[in-house]
C-alpha cells in the first residue's frame, strides 16, 4: 500500500506536475530565489510575485535513513528495511527534497555527497482503497525516487 | 540596578514543582494528569488554586486545552492564558512566557504544565492519531517518513558525518544518563546499560539504535511561577529564572536552513546567557532536551560548552557523568527517566538547585540550564537559566 500525497492549495500544482514527471520549483520574480515547498511569499525578499520553473532534477545526497521498522499505520506502513534519501538540489544549496531510493534497500550504496538524479514512481491508484485524491482534478499521482547520477 | 540589565533577569521564580508517576499507561485522561500534577506543585509551594491566575502549557493536539484545565481548576478570572501549539521545542518557551507574565504584572501566579499519554494514547510514532497539522508532512508521509526518530535520524547522519561522531559517542550519552536514572526513584529505566548493550540493541532507523531513542511516557509535570518577592514567603526556597531566551523557527523546508549540522541553539545561546549575565562556565548542571542521543552532543556545542565537533569526545571522557565537570541530564533525561516533553528537565533543574535531588545531587549546584528541543528538525526553541535564590 502507498499513502497518496495530500496536496493543499499551495502545493496542488506541484504535486500535479510531479504526477506528470516534472520536478518544479517556484522562482521569485523579484529577487530570483528559488523556493520549495510551494508558498505564496518569497521568504528572502517578501515578494508575492513568482512563477513555476523546472528544476534540474540533479542534486547530491545530503543524508539518508535506513528504516528498520514498518513506520506508519495501516495503509501507510512499508515493509522494512527501506531507505529515504534527502537530496540537496544543484539548483540552489538550501533546497532539500526527500524521496525514495532506487538503489539498495539497506542503503549500502549511499554516501553523503553522492550525485543523484530525480526519478518518478507512479502511484498505483488501484492500490489505494480508502483515500481520496483531494486535488479533484487529476487521477494521477507520482512520488520522487532518487537514483545515482 | 543598571538600566542595561535584562528585564527578565531574576524577575520570576519557581515556587513549586510537581509530577505524577511516570508509566506506560496512566489509565486516566491528560486532563486528570494535568490537574494532579498542578495540585502537587501548588502543595509543594504552599499555595492553593485560589492563588492561581495564569495557566500555560504546550501541546500538539494531544492533551487537554489550557482553558479547559483552567476551568477544571475553578479559576473564575483567568488573567493570563497560553496554549502553545508546539512540541518539545516549546517546553521552555512556556516558562519564559510565564516569567514575562509575572514580571509585567499580567498575572501573579502562573501554573505551567505538560500532560501527555505518550505511550497509551497518542504515540509520537503516529498510532492513535493523524499526522500533526504541519504542512511539510505531505512531502514526507508518502515515503514512509514522518515519525520523530526518522526525522532526527536524517539530520543526525549529516551531523555525525561532518564531525566524525561515532556510534560509541552516542552510546556514551545513553550510558551516562542511565547511570543517573538508576539513582532516580522516578525514572522508568533503572537497570545498568553497557556499551555492548547499546551497540547490540536493534536498529530503529539508521543511524539510530533502540537506545538512541527516548522513552514514551504517560505523565504530567507542573511548575508554579510567581514573583521572587512572593516566592520568598512560600514553603520552598525560591529558584529564580535568571534568564530565558527563544529563537530559531526554521524548518528543513523553509529555506534559510541548509546546514543540517547545527541547531537553533546557536541563535539562542548568546541572548540566553546575556539575559542572565552568565556564561557557560558559570553553569553547574545541564538538563538538555534529549529525544535522541545526538541532541545532547549538538547542544553541548551549540550552547557553547565546547567547540563544534568536540562534544563526542567530551561525553566519552566521562565529563557529563555524575562527578564530572559537566553533569548532563541528572534525572536520566528523556532517554532513561521519562518523556514529559521537555518539562521534566525543568523540574530536575529546580530540584538540583534546591539540593533535593538525592543520590544524583550535584553538590552545591547554584546555576542550572534546562532546554527545549533545540529547533533541530523544526520549531522555535527556548531555554532557561536558573539560579538558586
Amino acid at each position: 500500500m502507498t499513502v497518496l500525497p495530500t496536496p493543499d492549495r499551495d502545493s496542488a500544482p506541484w504535486w500535479d506536475a510531479l504526477a506528470h514527471h516534472e520536478l518544479t520549483l517556484q522562482r521569485c520574480e523579484s529577487c530570483g530565489a528559488l523556493r520549495w515547498p510551494p508558498r505564496e511569499m518569497c521568504n528572502r525578499c517578501g515578494s508575492l510575485g513568482w512563477a513555476w520553473v523546472a528544476a534540474s532534477g540533479r542534486g547530491t545526497v545530503a543524508s539518508w535513513i535506513v528504516n528498520h521498522h514498518a513506520f506508519g499505520a495501516g495503509a501507510g506502513a512499508r515493509p522494512a528495511p527501506y531507505v529515504v534519501v534527502l537530496a540537496r538540489l544543484d539548483d540552489q544549496d538550501d533546497i532539500l527534497i526527500p524521496g525514495g531510493w532506487a538503489g539498495a534497500a539497506d542503503g549500502a550504496d549511499l554516501r553523503i555527497g553522492l550525485p543523484v538524479v530525480a526519478g518518478f514512481d507512479d502511484v498505483d491508484l488501484g492500490d489505494v482503497d480508502d483515500q481520496l485524491d483531494t486535488s479533484g482534478e487529476s487521477a494521477r499521482a507520482a512520488l520522487l525516487r532518487w537514483s545515482a547520477a | 540596578m543598571a538600566g542595561s540589565e535584562h528585564p527578565l533577569r531574576d524577575a520570576a521564580a519557581v515556587a513549586g514543582i510537581g509530577a505524577t508517576p511516570y508509566s506506560k499507561n496512566s489509565g486516566v485522561s491528560t486532563l486528570a494528569l494535568a490537574l494532579r500534577a498542578i495540585r502537587t506543585a501548588l502543595d509543594d509551594a504552599g499555595l492553593t488554586i485560589a492563588d492561581v491566575d495564569g495557566v500555560a502549557c504546550h501541546r500538539v493536539g494531544d492533551s487537554a486545552q489550557a482553558v479547559v484545565v483552567a476551568q477544571s481548576l475553578g479559576i473564575r478570572d483567568l488573567r493570563y492564558h497560553l496554549d502553545l501549539f508546539a512540541g518539545g521545542s516549546g517546553s521552555h518557551q512556556v516558562l519564559m512566557h510565564a516569567a514575562m507574565a509575572v514580571a509585567t504584572g499580567a498575572a501573579d501566579v502562573v501554573v505551567c504544565w505538560r500532560a501527555i499519554n505518550a505511550r497509551s494514547e497518542f504515540r509520537m510514532g503516529g498510532t492513535g492519531r493523524a499526522a500533526p497539522d504541519t504542512v511539510e508532512f505531505q512531502y514526507q508521509v508518502p515515503y514512509g517518513y514522518a515519525t520523530p526518530p526518522q526525522q532526527f535520524a536524517m539530520y543526525a547522519r549529516a551531523y555525525m558525518h561532518a564531525y566524525g561522531v561515532t556510534a560509541e559517542h552516542l552510546g556514551h550519552v545513553a550510558i551516562a544518563q542511565r547511570e543517573y536514572a538508576i539513582r532516580n526513584e522516578r525514572a522508568m529505566m533503572r537497570t545498568p546499560l553497557t556499551m555492548d548493550d547499546y551497540l547490540s540493541s536493534r536498529w530503529i532507523v539508521e543511524p539510530f539504535r533502540l537506545f538512541d531513542c527516548c522513552l514514551e511516557t504517560d505523565a504530567a509535570v507542573a511548575l508554579v511561577v510567581t514573583t521572587p518577592e512572593r516566592a520568598r514567603d512560600l514553603r520552598q526556597p525560591p529558584i529564580l529564572i535568571a534568564g530565558a531566551a527563544s529563537g530559531g523557527g526554521h524548518t528543513l523546508y523553509s529555506n534559510h536552513r541548509e546546514d543540517l549540522t547545527t541547531s537553533a541553539a546557536v541563535d539562542v545561546a548568546p541572548r540566553l546567557f546575556a539575559s542572565a549575565g552568565l556564561t557557560p562556565g558559570d553553569v553547574d548542571v545541564l538538563e538538555l532536551y534529549d529525544a535522541f542521543t545526538p541532541l545532547v552532543l549538538l547542544q553541548l556545542e551549540d550552547y557553547g560548552f565546547c567547540k563544534k565537533g568536540e562534544a563526542g569526545p567530551v561525553v566519552a571522557s566521562g565529563a557529563t557523568r555524575q562527578g564530572g565537570d559537566l553533569p548532563v541530564n541528572t534525572h536520566g533525561g528523556h532517554l532513561s527517566e521519562g518523556y514529559v516533553h521537555g518539562l521534566n528537565h525543568a523540574i530536575e533543574a529546580v530540584s538540583q538547585l534546591r539540593g533535593t535531588a538525592g543520590e544524583r545531587q550535584v553538590p552545591g549546584a547554584e546555576i542550572a540550564l534546562s532546554t527545549g528541543q533545540p529547533g533541530y528538525v523544526a520549531g522555535s526553541t527556548g531555554a532557561v537559566l536558573w539560579r538558586r535564590g
